[in-house]
C-alpha cells in the first residue's frame, strides 16, 4: 500500500524536525525589555482608572503615572508640593488660624498631556465630579468635612432611608460645596469643621485634577486612550483590556522628564504565571509564589535582586465581642497571650513580615514599639488569664468557630491558629471556610464569631486607623467594640490641631483598644519582590500601591 | 430542512428566557453582592451605587427590565468595570476565545482524525500503537498540567515561546495544544475505533473487490460512515473550545471569555454574569444545531422534515 508508507515517512520526518528544532534553538534566546522600558505585572485588569471614582491599588498604581495632584508625598511619606507652589501651612497663609479655609496657591507651567494648562478649576471640577452621588464614588466620603460635601455626598441617603431629591435640590447642594477657584492659580476649600490630616487627603489619588471637557464629551470612554489626558510624566497609550497597559513618556510634561520611556503593565491574574515570566524575562518584577521565599533568600543568584520592603499594614484576628466567649475581655487577652506569633511569620509567612503587638504599623506617626507587649507568648500566663475568664483549662468554653475566605494563604492561617490553641489553650476551634463575598457579608453583617483581616494605611496617620476601626460609629467597626472613655478621647484627637498633643491622644487612644483586645495583631505585612538589577533608581515607601516604588517611575532609569 | 432550523432557532427563544430566570434567581439568592468587600463602604456610598445600578428596586422589576433591555441589545454595565458596557466587555473577549477555540479545534480535527484514521488502516502496527499510546495517556493528562509542563520546558527554561499573553502568534502555540490534547485524543481513539468497524463492513469488502484504489475506499466509502460517531463528539467540543477553558485562560494569562466569566461570578458582577451565560447558552445551542444538520449531510437516511 504505497499511500500508507509516505503517509507514516511524513509523521517521522514531521516528529524529526520538531525535534532538531527544539535542540537548535538552545536556552538564551529570552526576550529582552527595550531601552528604557520598564515591564511589570499589574495582576489584574484594572475595574477603572478614573481618579474620582479608583478605590484599588491596581487602579491607583496607573493613576499615579499619568495624574499629579496638588500634593503628593515623599518618600519618607511627609508631604510635598507638586501642582501646588507650596504646602499650605498657617505661617504661610495657606491655612487659616481656625484650621477651617484652606488656600492653594497653583503653578501657572503645569500642563495637560494635549498642551492646554490646568487651572485651579480642573480642581474644583474634580473633586465636586467626586462627591457627586450620581458617580457613587468609594473614596468620597473622605472628604465630607469639607462644607457642604457630606450634604450633597449623601444626598440619596442610605439603603435604610432612601431619599429622592430633585434635580434642582441636587444643583443647589452641588453648587453649596465650598470648594472653588477664585482665580485660575487659586483654589480655596473651607471645612466645616477643623481636620487635622486634611492636608493628606488632598494628597490622595481622588483630588488628582480631571477635564470636564474631557469627561463631558467622551462620557465613561474618556478613560479610553487617547482621550485619557493628564497632567503626570507618562500618558496612557494603550490599554487592551484584560492583557496590558502601555505607558509611554509625556512629551508635554511640564516637570522634570521621566527617564523610563515606556511602562507596559501586565496583567497575569495567575501568581505563578507572574513568576514564569519573571524567570523567562517577560517582566522586570515579581512577587514570589508563597512557600519559596526562604529558597530564593538562600539563592546566590536570587539574593542580588531581591527587594523587600515594610507596608504599613496590619495583619490582625478579630473578635465578635457581642457574642460570648469573646464579650470576656480576658478570653480575648487569654488568646493575645496565647499566640506565638515568631512562629507565624517564620512559618505562616515564610520569614516574611514582622512581630506586631501593637495595632499602628511601625513607620506610621505615632507607632508605640512596646504596646502590646504583655501579650508576648506565654503560654503558662495564657492559661492563667482563661482561667480567671472562668474556664480552667478551657473547660466550659463554648465552642468557637473561625471563618475565613477559602483561599490558599487564608487556609494556613486558619489551620495555625487552630493548632495553637488546641496547644496552648486546650481550646477546639471549629474551621468554617466560606467563599470570598460570602464571608466578606457575614463580617459585614457582623454575623462572623472569629476571623482574620487586615488594615493598609491609605495615608500615613492614626486618623486613618482607630476611629474608623474601633469608633463606636466606625464603619469598619465589625467587632462591635464600643468604649465610651475611647470614643471620648478619639473625638478630642480628631478635632485637635497641634501636632504634638494629638499624636499622644492618638497614643492613648491606642492604649486603650490594646488592653481591651478587640482585634489580636500579629504581624506587619512585608513586601517580598524579585526585581532585575537593571532597574536603577527605585525608591520604595511603606505606603506603594500594586508595584513598589510606584511613587516614584519617573526617576527610575534602566542601566 | 430550513423549517426545521427556523423551528430549532424559535426554540431558541424560550430557552434563553428561562435560562435567565434561573440564572438571576440564583445570582440573587447566592450570599455575598458586589458591593460587599474586605472593607466595609459607607452605607451612603452603597445606597449610590445601588441607585447607579438600579438594585434599590424591587427583583422582579429588575428582572423585568433585564429583559427589556436585552431585547433591545442592552446588556448594561460591568459592576466591577463600572466604566464599560457588559456587552463591550463581552466583544473584546469573544474573538480571542473564539480564536483560540478555533485553532484548538482544527488542531484537534486534524490530529485526532489523521491519528485515528492512520490507526486503524494499519492496525497493530507501530503506527497503531503510538497512536493508541498517545490517545491513552494524553487523554490522561489534564491539560494544565500539561500546559504548565509545556511553560516550563518552553518559556522558563529553553527561553522559546512567552509564558502567556495575547497580541502575537506564538502567545497561541501552548494554550492551542493543552487545549486540544486531550479532546485530540479522545478523538483519535473513536475515529479509530468507528473506522475500523466500518472497515469491517462488507460493502468494504465489496469495494476491494471491485478493484477500487485505496483512495477512493478511504475517501468515499470509509471515512463518511466512520465520521457520524465523531460528529456526535464534536458538539459539546465545539461548544467547550469556542466558549474558553478558564484553567487554560489563567493559566496563560488570555482575556477570554473563561476568565472573565468565572471573575465575574467571584466578583458578583450581575451584568457580567447575565450576558455571559446568556451568550454560553447561545453558542452551545447553535453549536448542536449545527452539527445536527451536518448529521444530515454525511448520513443521507438522517432526515428532518
Amino acid at each position: 500500500m504505497p499511500m500508507n508508507k509516505s503517509l507514516s515517512k511524513s509523521v517521522m520526518v514531521a516528529a524529526l524536525l520538531a525535534f532538531s528544532f527544539l535542540l537548535a534553538c538552545a536556552p538564551g534566546a529570552a526576550p529582552q525589555a527595550a531601552k528604557q522600558e520598564l515591564r511589570a505585572n499589574l495582576a489584574a485588569e484594572p475595574e477603572t482608572i478614573d481618579p474620582n471614582k479608583a478605590a484599588f491599588s491596581t487602579q491607583v498604581t496607573v493613576i499615579k503615572q499619568v495624574f499629579q495632584g496638588l500634593l503628593s508625598f515623599n518618600q519618607d511619606l511627609t508631604l510635598k508640593a507638586v501642582v501646588a507652589k507650596e504646602v499650605p501651612s498657617v505661617k504661610n497663609k495657606g491655612i487659616s488660624e481656625d484650621g477651617l479655609v484652606y488656600t492653594f496657591k497653583l503653578r501657572d507651567d503645569v500642563k495637560w498631556s494635549d498642551g492646554q494648562k490646568v487651572t485651579a478649576k480642573d480642581f474644583e471640577y474634580s473633586i465636586k465630579r467626586l462627591l457627586d452621588p450620581a458617580l457613587a464614588a468609594q473614596y468620597a466620603s473622605f472628604y465630607h468635612d469639607i462644607k457642604g460635601a457630606k450634604e450633597y455626598n449623601t444626598a440619596l441617603g442610605t439603603p435604610k432611608e432612601p431619599k429622592k431629591p430633585d434635580e434642582a435640590t441636587l444643583k443647589s447642594l452641588r453648587g453649596g460645596v465650598a470648594v472653588k477657584a477664585t482665580d485660575d492659580t487659586t483654589l480655596q476649600i473651607t471645612l466645616a469643621r477643623p481636620r487635622n490630616t486634611f492636608l493628606q487627603l488632598m494628597a490622595l489619588w481622588a483630588t488628582y485634577p480631571v477635564r470636564q471637557d474631557i469627561v463631558e464629551r467622551f462620557g465613561a470612554k474618556w478613560t479610553e486612550p487617547p482621550n485619557y489626558i493628564g497632567n503626570g510624566p507618562f500618558k496612557l497609550t494603550e490599554w487592551v483590556h484584560q492583557d496590558h497597559i502601555t505607558l509611554e513618556a509625556n512629551p508635554n510634561y511640564w516637570g522634570t522628564k521621566p527617564k523610563l520611556q515606556k511602562i507596559v503593565l501586565r496583567m497575569f491574574t495567575d501568581l505563578n504565571a507572574e513568576y514564569a515570566a519573571y524567570l523567562n524575562n517577560e517582566l522586570d518584577m515579581t512577587r514570589v509564589p508563597p512557600g519559596n521565599e526562604k529558597q530564593i533568600i538562600a539563592d546566590a543568584q536570587f539574593k542580588t535582586q531581591l527587594l523587600r520592603n515594610n507596608e504599613m499594614v496590619t495583619l490582625a484576628f478579630q473578635f465578635n465581642i457581642a457574642k460570648p466567649p469573646f464579650d470576656n475581655a480576658l478570653v480575648r487577652r487569654a488568646i493575645a497571650t496565647a499566640i506565638d506569633r515568631e512562629t507565624f511569620i517564620d512559618k505562616v509567612r515564610s520569614g516574611v513580615g514582622r512581630v506586631a503587638y501593637a495595632w499602628i504599623p511601625s513607620g506610621m506617626p505615632g507607632h508605640q514599639p512596646d504596646l502590646g507587649k504583655q501579650y508576648k507568648f506565654d503560654v503558662a500566663k495564657a492559661k492563667k488569664l482563661l482561667s480567671d475568664a472562668g474556664y480552667p483549662e478551657g473547660k466550659g468554653l463554648p465552642l468557637t468557630s473561625f471563618q475565613y475566605a477559602d483561599t490558599s494563604g487564608n487556609r494556613v492561617i486558619a489551620q495555625f491558629l487552630q493548632g495553637q490553641m488546641k496547644d496552648n489553650l486546650g481550646i477546639t476551634v471549629n474551621l468554617e471556610p466560606m467563599e470570598t463575598k460570602a464571608f466578606q457579608q457575614l463580617v459585614g453583617q457582623k454575623k462572623f464569631q472569629w476571623s482574620f483581616f487586615f488594615w493598609g494605611a491609605d495615608y500615613p496617620d492614626p486618623d486613618n486607623w482607630l476611629p474608623e476601626v474601633f469608633g463606636t460609629d466606625g464603619g469598619n467597626n465589625l467587632t462591635q467594640y464600643s468604649n465610651p472613655k475611647l470614643d471620648d478621647v478619639l473625638k478630642k484627637a480628631a478635632a485637635e490641631l497641634d501636632e504634638k498633643k494629638r499624636l499622644t491622644l492618638w497614643a492613648e487612644a491606642e492604649k486603650i483598644v490594646i488592653d481591651d483586645s478587640p482585634v489580636v495583631p500579629v504581624a506587619y505585612r512585608e513586601r517580598f519582590f524579585l526585581i532585575k538589577p537593571t532597574v536603577k533608581g527605585l525608591k520604595t515607601t511603606s505606603m506603594d500601591a500594586t508595584l513598589p516604588g510606584d511613587w516614584f517611575y519617573a526617576e527610575v532609569s534602566r542601566g | 430542512m430550513s423549517q426545521y432550523i427556523l423551528r430549532r432557532l424559535l426554540w431558541l427563544i424560550p430557552v434563553l428566557l428561562t435560562l435567565s430566570f434561573i440564572t438571576f434567581a440564583l445570582m440573587h439568592l447566592v450570599p455575598g453582592g458586589p458591593w460587599d468587600r474586605e472593607k466595609q463602604l459607607p452605607p451612603a456610598v452603597v445606597e449610590n451605587l445601588n441607585r447607579k445600578y438600579g438594585l434599590d428596586r424591587p427583583v422582579w422589576l429588575q428582572y423585568l427590565s433585564f429583559v427589556a433591555n436585552t431585547l433591545r441589545g442592552d446588556l448594561g454595565i460591568s459592576y466591577v468595570h463600572q466604566d464599560r458596557s457588559v456587552t463591550d466587555i463581552i466583544l473584546n473577549a469573544l474573538p480571542i476565545t473564539a480564536t483560540l477555540g478555533l485553532l484548538a479545534l482544527i488542531l484537534t480535527v486534524a490530529l485526532g482524525l489523521s491519528l485515528g484514521t492512520a490507526a486503524a488502516f494499519h492496525q497493530n502496527s507501530w503506527l497503531d500503537y503510538i497512536c493508541v499510546f498517545y490517545a491513552t495517556s494524553f487523554a490522561s493528562i489534564p491539560g494544565f498540567v500539561l500546559g504548565i509542563l509545556m511553560v516550563i520546558i518552553f518559556s522558563v527554561t529553553l527561553h522559546l515561546l512567552p509564558t502567556g499573553g495575547w497580541g502575537t502568534p506564538e502567545k497561541l502555540i501552548m494554550p492551542v495544544i493543552a487545549l486540544a490534547s486531550i479532546p485530540a485524543a479522545v478523538l483519535a481513539r473513536v475515529t479509530r475505533a468507528s473506522t475500523l468497524e466500518v472497515l469491517h463492513q462488507d460493502y468494504i469488502r465489496t469495494a476491494h473487490a471491485k478493484g477500487l484504489s485505496q483512495h477512493i475506499i478511504l475517501y468515499r466509502h470509509t471515512l463518511k460512515n466512520a465520521l457520524i460517531p465523531v460528529l456526535t463528539l464534536l458538539g459539546p467540543e465545539v461548544a467547550y473550545l469556542v466558549s474558553g477553558s478558564f484553567i487554560i485562560e489563567n493559566l496563560f494569562s488570555i482575556p477570554g471569555m473563561g476568565r472573565l466569566f468565572v471573575q465575574g461570578v467571584f466578583a458578583r458582577d450581575y451584568g457580567l454574569i447575565m450576558g455571559t451565560v446568556l451568550f454560553y447558552a447561545f453558542v452551545v445551542a447553535v453549536a448542536n444545531l449545527v452539527i445536527d444538520v451536518l448529521y444530515g449531510v454525511v448520513d443521507p437516511r438522517i432526515r428532518y422534515d
